[in-house]
């Protein structure tokens, strides 16, 4: 145990029940099916969320493809758009690292059900509205500027000098991005990509305001929340498993 | 092709920045129309502001803005608190007690609601354990349960932020002005305060932002009356009434205009934190 934690149990026994009581709550509740007041354990044990979730008629298996789907269409593209951005943001100083800034963090501090309300207008005219793509679209304006923040932290004037190497001895501008730009920048890509699949697939009032039957994992939960404590444990578990097998792979991908 | 023409340009970020603003503005516009289109969801009418005036006297709105801004502000107000004291037990902690400390914000805040209600309900775990709850905390018409959600979510943000600008060099004076005789709440208020204030105020404008219009915490944990300002909208898009779509767009606009006004804030704060 490091010296640190031995200094302080209360503490560190106080973050850890914080860390770790929502999913121990989750998983017992998922397998609790029955557990009535005033009992502290449960009195049945059982697996009548999992089988609600797995049956045709509930639609999760279509709720989670729907936003994998839509997680993987809305990261790739904040990738795409993302870099070159990221790059700039990184050599901007002053005034224009500060406008750039602005314009990433205004969209996300705005109602997501406000803007995802907004742009239903116009995907209701564009006859697009109620589609995968459709949220996808709307799913950018949140992926996008965490991806640009998480990359420019990548572009170091090192990453630059490298590049610079690169063209010296006539290196074009592809074999300069996949041969050095893109593996130099390794984990800041794999970081970025992951906190956008995350941000993309925890969406909640944009996907609701635009996706119509076009349904995801969260959209699904909330009416569970109150109404079957089993259900939505167990829809919740779901939707926690890509953030845990997010924070697994990072921690791969970065060990040193 | 010499080094300098690789630099990167302000330009390269046009295709992202070009893209946020078509569908963030398409966006508000889009809000806009409706809020002023209240007969036809189809076919564009004469704009007119109906929506606005039923919106602007109605008593649920007021009361659902008076209800959002409060649960806001105590949210926001605790968790900044409270980061500031655990960045402060955790400064010397080192990283793995740290990293325990972060464990909570990659868990969605539906997530969260979601284990609060099986806690703190009616019958939850917590009044099992403890007999009774001296207070309703699931859909209670002060919103405590929407503030320990918020709470629960925010404070490790805030501490993170804290603890980035709690630099060495601050701990450096910290400890010169210990030495010098300066007690601890000196310490705190002259030398600490001043250099962390800022990213703590800029975590909590973003904080703050994002309670204003979040939506699904509210609906798990809240009460039905009053509801959060965002609920507010939602509620209205679902109802019969001819003006419900452009009465909740007016709702979210104004939402979307706090949000912007605190972006402005931001942006001073931002500006002189690079000062």
């Amino acid at each position: 145990m490091p010296e640190s934690a031995r200094r302080r149990p209360l503490l560190v026994g106080l973050l850890a029940i914080a860390a770790t009581l929502p999913i121990l709550t989750l998983a017992v509740r998922a397998l609790a099916d029955i557990w009535r007041a005033p009992a502290i354990l449960p009195q049945q044990l059982g697996l009548r969320g999992l089988r609600y979730a797995l049956s045709t008629g509930a639609g999760v298996p279509e709720a989670v493809l729907n936003g994998i789907v839509i997680a993987l269409l809305a990261s790739s593209a904040a990738l795409v758009l993302g870099w070159p951005a990221a790059r700039a943001l990184a050599a901007a100083s002053g005034r224009m690292r500060r406008m750039l800034t602005i314009a990433l963090a205004l969209p996300l501090l705005v109602p997501q059900f406000a803007v995802g309300a907004g742009l239903a207008e116009w995907f209701i005219r564009l006859g697009v509205s109620d589609t995968l793509l459709a949220v996808a679209i709307a799913h950018l304006i949140y992926t996008l500027p965490y991806v640009v923040v998480v990359l420019a932290g990548a572009f170091s004037s090192e990453l630059l000098e490298l590049e610079e190497v690169a063209a010296t001895v006539g290196a074009g501008p592809l074999q300069r991005l996949i041969g050095v730009s893109l593996p130099a920048s390794r984990g800041a890509l794999a970081t970025a990509a992951a906190v956008a699949l995350v941000v993309s697939w925890s969406q909640y009032g944009t996907t609701l305001a635009i996706g119509g039957a076009t349904t995801t994992l969260p959209v699904m939960l909330v009416p569970f929340a109150q109404s079957d404590p089993q259900i939505a444990a167990t829809l919740s578990l779901l939707f926690l498993a890509p953030a845990v097998v997010a924070v697994v792979a990072l921690t791969w991908v970065l060990r040193p | 092709m010499t080094g300098a023409t690789l630099r990167p340009r302000a330009r390269s970020a046009a295709p992202a920045v070009v893209v946020l603003a078509v569908l963030f503005g398409g966006a508000l516009v889009g809000a806009g129309w409706r809020s002023l289109q209240p007969q036809s969801l189809v076919r564009d009418r004469a704009p007119s502001l109906d929506a606005w005036r039923a919106l602007l006297a109605d008593a649920a709105f007021w009361d659902s803005l008076r209800f959002t801004l409060q649960y806001t502000a105590v949210a926001t107000v605790l968790s900044a608190a409270a980061a500031l004291g655990l960045a402060t037990a955790l400064r010397r902690a080192g990283r793995p007690v740290t990293l325990l400390a972060a464990a909570p914000l990659p868990i969605p805040h539906l997530v969260v609601a979601a284990v609060a209600v099986v806690w703190l309900a009616p019958g939850g775990l917590a009044e099992r354990l403890l007999g009774i709850l001296p207070l309703d905390v699931i859909g209670d018409r002060a919103g405590v349960g929407i503030v320990l959600v918020y709470v629960y979510k925010e404070v490790p943000f805030l501490t993170l932020l804290v603890l980035a600008a709690w630099t060495p060099a601050v701990s450096e004076r910290e400890e010169a002005a210990a030495v010098l005789g300066a007690g601890p709440a000196a310490r705190l208020r002259h030398v600490i305060w001043p250099s962390v204030c800022t990213a703590l105020a800029i975590g909590s404008l973003v904080v703050t932002a994002f309670l204003l219009g979040a939506l699904e915490v509210p609906l798990v944990v809240g009460p039905t009356r009053p509801t959060a300002l965002a609920q507010y909208a939602l509620d209205a898009t679902r109802t019969a009434e001819p003006l419900g779509q452009a009465q909740a767009a007016a709702a979210l606009l104004v939402a979307a205009a706090l949000a912007t006004l605190l972006a402005l804030a931001l942006a001073r704060l931002i500006g002189r934190a690079d000062a």
